[in-house]
């Protein structure tokens, strides 16, 4: 089968129809890369655990991006490293900074000390600093470190995170027997309320969350982690690894699952409660699943037969391709910017042979992947978003800007946003303006949007 | 007004709502001596970000251009998502992509690599290379570096195609300065590298705008217009950083507009060159003022009454052109509304954060409306800022208690100040001041960089007549949003 796109040399491998993609490789220089750095990884994973102080120790500007991770803005701390602790060195600023910092925010529970690329060149031993700091301050000083360089991608920056959390926070608190119906949720981000619609559905199940990491992580509840009877893993890219620790420390049984879509949360809610041994009270899952696409249906009729292009980040490939085959789209294109060979295999099972898988794609491979296949629908962050606009080609941010899509309200709110985005007007105006009256031929007519 | 419910099935807004991180649970006391960031090592909240996105902003500024960051992917990735969160249009920033290698070896193989993957897949008609932090603590020889990739590029694509492409090299270590300085550096590396030869005079002047929006940019190409100068802005985002929506598009696809490499070459030939924002773009001005004698006319931001007409007498002055009826009227449509609003402006307490240009900017129009500034925070600390924003009070006749100026500090010793101010009626800054604005229950108006909360403002000018319209607007309204109820604000 022919490759769709045109690649450069050195990234042959990275673009596959059939097999699974390479992939966990350098980037190469100078392509517009979508990837970014183990500290943009490590903020994903660490920022809302709201009771300790983040505090980045580097040059400003790692701060100040750092504020805002998935959409929400949060309070940093920075040591704001200048000319004079680079040469002479930053470890008597960080010190200060910590003490500081908790003497700001006397409630604080924790420090979390991240690490950057700056830092990691001059080669401050940050460690030994935050283990004084700990000492003199008593409460967790913690090292985070993820320098931008190390690594290939932001993943390796959630790796970073968790084993910080395992290390530091994640069953502090004295053994004891597993606390009834808890559950921990890993890899769960709470994305405009997700996790609440998870915690709902759980609930009906009879069960609790001691914790979700980090979607709704706090020290407190970290250190009680270790008595919940199941760990949930819902993205495995951060949440997997976690679960396996977690396994093998405190004994924990752990389960993948996906609250993407109808099949597969009930699929999930029918896993878990085949678990904790109570069949029974998932009687009313497919109920309710069938419920949900009744909802849907609307907005089905609407997008069968549509074709969308996926292209996030890591584990939710597969989980996503599968939700939107159940909204009757057909999945043109699944990437992502860092997904690890599980992610890839994963995906390849719901995808089936033919459809193109591609790793790291940049700008100019997705540019030309658009104009040539003009997806109706492309799925992506932030940075892929304005792109597609340019093209005219509707566009759906994926974590998701409006309403949780997890669950099977979820389902329907996805259904109906993307019936409505992808039937917009917006996208007639912008593709057959004057110069189709005016009997023009547009440059790629043959590549023309599907009317409605 | 809040929206409880959202439009689709699911939670509740209030209970999904975006949180703010309290610095404490509730409000505490903080220690007095650690609230000036001047006492402490740490910073909270900081108010500028580092250099290589100036550099990075002014290179999107020139046509079919493409920074090329000599750095860790973050670097690029936090940038890009940065100007497409402020501008809604996609940001083409290519990345040296450097891990532990580059940092244990330098960064010369990406360079190389990296400039030759660029130009065979994006062809542009120019390539910025701009530093960071890490390439600096290295200390990457970049300039032996950029002639080792050009000599790599003439072997691949031949010396005639290889030559075409300018590679201009800006400095930018994000240990040091701030966003402001990486424009201002990047506008002197531009006129050195590409300005080189004086020749013929071109009887146009040149406008090195700043952190200016592409609203702002076209407001001053429209000032132009009227006056009959012809001019080369330098880092012209106004097109390239909002362009239109016109499918479909040939790839690799570039933006419309912004600054010609030619255009930039032409540069030492001009009448002048005005450096709108003081301290970013001064560099380039004065560089040329030594080098070829092309006058440098450095600020002030033409915001406001006062502000524009400091510009267009110095354009008067250079060119010899008068100002024209129709430039008159709109200054004269601005004052009507500076006088048909002055109750509402006039003795409100105001603070203001941002650039220290837009402050300096700002301040002075603030005063021209009879407003009490509290505060001002300029977060790149400069030499003159402090000495500025006195002169500014002194020409207004301000006879009102000083105002805190705050010379680089972060917002954590904006807000601890203004939680003690017993009456602000306003905070004019960019996005970074929501959550202050929200906690103090004091509505804010956004102007300068970053603004990515709202919709619509880097298309809104905020210079010239015409933008002071708009943004003294945009003050009264959201005053009067906050501070009036509806059968109060009828007649107005």
């Amino acid at each position: 089968m022919k490759i769709p796109i045109d690649v450069i040399p050195e990234r042959a491998g990275h673009l596959e129809v059939v097999e699974i993609p390479a992939c966990d490789r350098r980037t190469l220089p100078g392509v517009v890369s979508q990837r970014a750095c183990l500290l943009y990884g490590a903020r994903w994973m660490l920022a809302a655990i709201r009771d300790a102080v983040h505090l980045i120790h580097g040059p400003v500007g790692c701060a100040y991006y750092s504020g805002t991770v998935r959409k929400k803005n949060y309070r940093v701390f920075s040591t704001a490293l200048g000319e004079k602790e680079i040469v002479f060195g930053a470890g008597q600023k960080l010190e200060d900074a910590i003490r500081e910092a908790v003497s700001l925010r006397p409630r604080s529970s924790a420090v979390l000390v991240y690490t950057t690329c700056a830092v990691g060149l001059i080669g401050e031993d940050v460690e030994a600093i935050c283990k004084r700091a700990s000492a003199s301050l008593g409460l967790p000083v913690v090292p985070v470190n993820c320098p931008g360089f190390g690594g290939v991608s932001q993943g390796k920056g959630h790796d970073v995170a968790a084993a910080a959390l395992l290390e530091h926070f994640i069953g502090r608190a004295p053994a004891g027997p597993p606390l009834e119906n808890s559950v921990n949720i890993l890899g769960e981000f709470d994305v405009q309320g997700d996790l609440k619609e998870i915690e709902q559905l759980l609930q009906r199940l009879g069960l609790n969350i001691i914790c979700a990491v980090s979607g709704r992580a706090t020290v407190e509840n970290m250190a009680r982690a270790h008595r919940a009877g199941l760990n949930i893993v819902h993205c495995g890219r951060t949440g997997r690894w976690l679960a396996r620790k977690m396994e093998e420390r405190f004994g924990i049984p752990w389960r993948k699952v996906s609250f993407f879509g109808l099949a597969e949360t009930a699929a999930a809610l029918q896993a878990i409660a085949a678990f904790f041994n109570r069949p029974r009270e998932a009687a009313w899952v497919e109920k309710e699943a069938e419920a949900s696409r009744q909802r849907a249906l609307p907005y089905l009729r609407r997008l069968a037969g549509r074709r969308v292009a996926l292209f996030f980040g890591a584990s939710r490939m597969g989980s996503m391709a599968r939700a939107f085959g159940e909204l009757g789209m057909e999945v043109v294109l699944c990437g992502s910017q860092f997904g690890c060979r599980e992610d890839y295999t994963e995906s390849r099972c719901c995808l089936g042979r033919g459809t193109p898988m591609i790793d790291d794609a940049h700008q100019r491979e997705l540019e030309e992947f658009l104009h040539r296949y003009r997806p109706d629908l492309l799925v992506g962050g932030t940075r892929e978003r304005f792109m597609a606009h340019k093209m005219g080609i509707p566009f759906l941010v994926f974590p998701q800007e409006t309403s949780p899509y997890a669950g099977f309200n979820g389902f329907v709110n996805l259904a109906r946003e993307v019936a409505a985005l992808v039937g917009a007007p917006v996208w007639r105006l912008g593709n057959n303006g004057f110069m189709r009256e005016e009997g023009e031929e547009m440059v790629a007519s043959k590549y023309s949007v599907k009317p409605l | 007004m809040q929206l409880k419910e959202i439009p689709v099935t699911g939670i509740p807004y209030d209970q999904i709502k975006i949180e703010k991180v309290p610095a404490a649970p509730e409000y505490c006391e903080r220690p007095a001596e650690l609230i000036p960031s001047a006492n402490r090592a740490v910073v909270i909240n900081p108010n500028r970000t580092c250099m290589p996105l100036g550099a990075m902003w002014a290179v999107l500024g020139v046509r079919k251009a493409i920074p090329f960051v000599q750095g860790a992917q973050g670097c690029t990735t936090y940038v890009r998502y940065t100007f497409c969160r402020i501008f809604k249009e996609p940001a083409v920033i290519a990345t040296a992509s450097f891990h532990e290698d580059a940092a244990v070896f330098g960064g010369r193989r990406n360079l190389v690599e990296g400039i030759r993957n660029l130009v065979v897949r994006y062809w542009p008609e120019l390539i910025g290379v701009v530093t960071t932090c890490s390439s600096e603590i290295i200390g990457d020889d970049m300039v032996s570096f950029i002639k080792m990739a050009r000599a790599n590029l003439r072997k691949e694509i031949g010396p005639e195609k290889a030559d075409r492409i300018p590679i201009v090299l800006v400095n930018t270590p994000s240990f040091a300065g701030s966003h402001v300085e990486g424009y201002d550096r990047a506008s002197r590396a531009f006129v050195e590298t590409l300005a080189t030869t004086k020749g013929e005079p071109n009887g146009k002047v040149n406008i090195i705008p700043g952190l200016f929006y592409p609203g702002d940019i076209r407001e001053i190409k429209h000032l132009l217009r009227h006056m009959g100068v012809e001019a080369i802005v330098l880092f012209d985002i106004s097109d390239t950083l909002d362009a239109p929506l016109e499918p479909p598009m040939s790839v690799p696809y570039y933006p419309p507009g912004g600054t010609a490499v030619g255009e930039i070459r032409d540069m030492a030939n001009s009448l002048a060159t005005f450096a709108l924002q003081p301290h970013a773009g001064q560099a380039g001005a004065r560089y040329l003022e030594r080098k070829y004698g092309v006058r440098a006319v450095v600020g002030p931001p033409p915001v406001g009454v006062q502000g524009t007409d400091a510009f267009l007498k110095a354009l008067r002055e250079i060119t010899g052109k008068p100002i024209p009826k129709s430039l008159l009227q709109e200054r004269g449509r601005l004052v009507d509304s500076l006088a048909d609003t002055l109750h509402h402006t006039m003795m409100k307490k105001v603070a203001i954060m941002g650039d220290p240009d837009i402050v300096l900017g700002v301040t002075r129009f603030v005063l021209e409306m009879g407003m009490e500034p509290v505060a001002l925070a300029g977060g790149t600390a400069s030499k003159t800022f402090v000495h500025d924003v006195e002169a500014i009070l002194a020409e207004a006749g301000y006879e009102g208690e000083p105002p805190l100026i705050i010379n680089g500090g972060d917002l954590f010793e904006f807000e601890e100040y203004l939680k003690k101010q017993p009456r602000l009626d306003l905070i004019i800054g960019n996005s970074r001041a929501v959550d202050i604005s929200r906690e103090l229950q004091v509505p804010l108006v956004r102007v300068g960089f970053p603004i990515y909360d709202r919709f619509g403002y880097q298309k809104r000018p905020i210079v010239g007549y015409r933008g002071g319209e708009m943004l003294l607007a945009e003050i009264v309204n959201s005053m009067l949003d906050y501070q009036y109820p509806d059968d109060r604000t009828q007649q107005l």
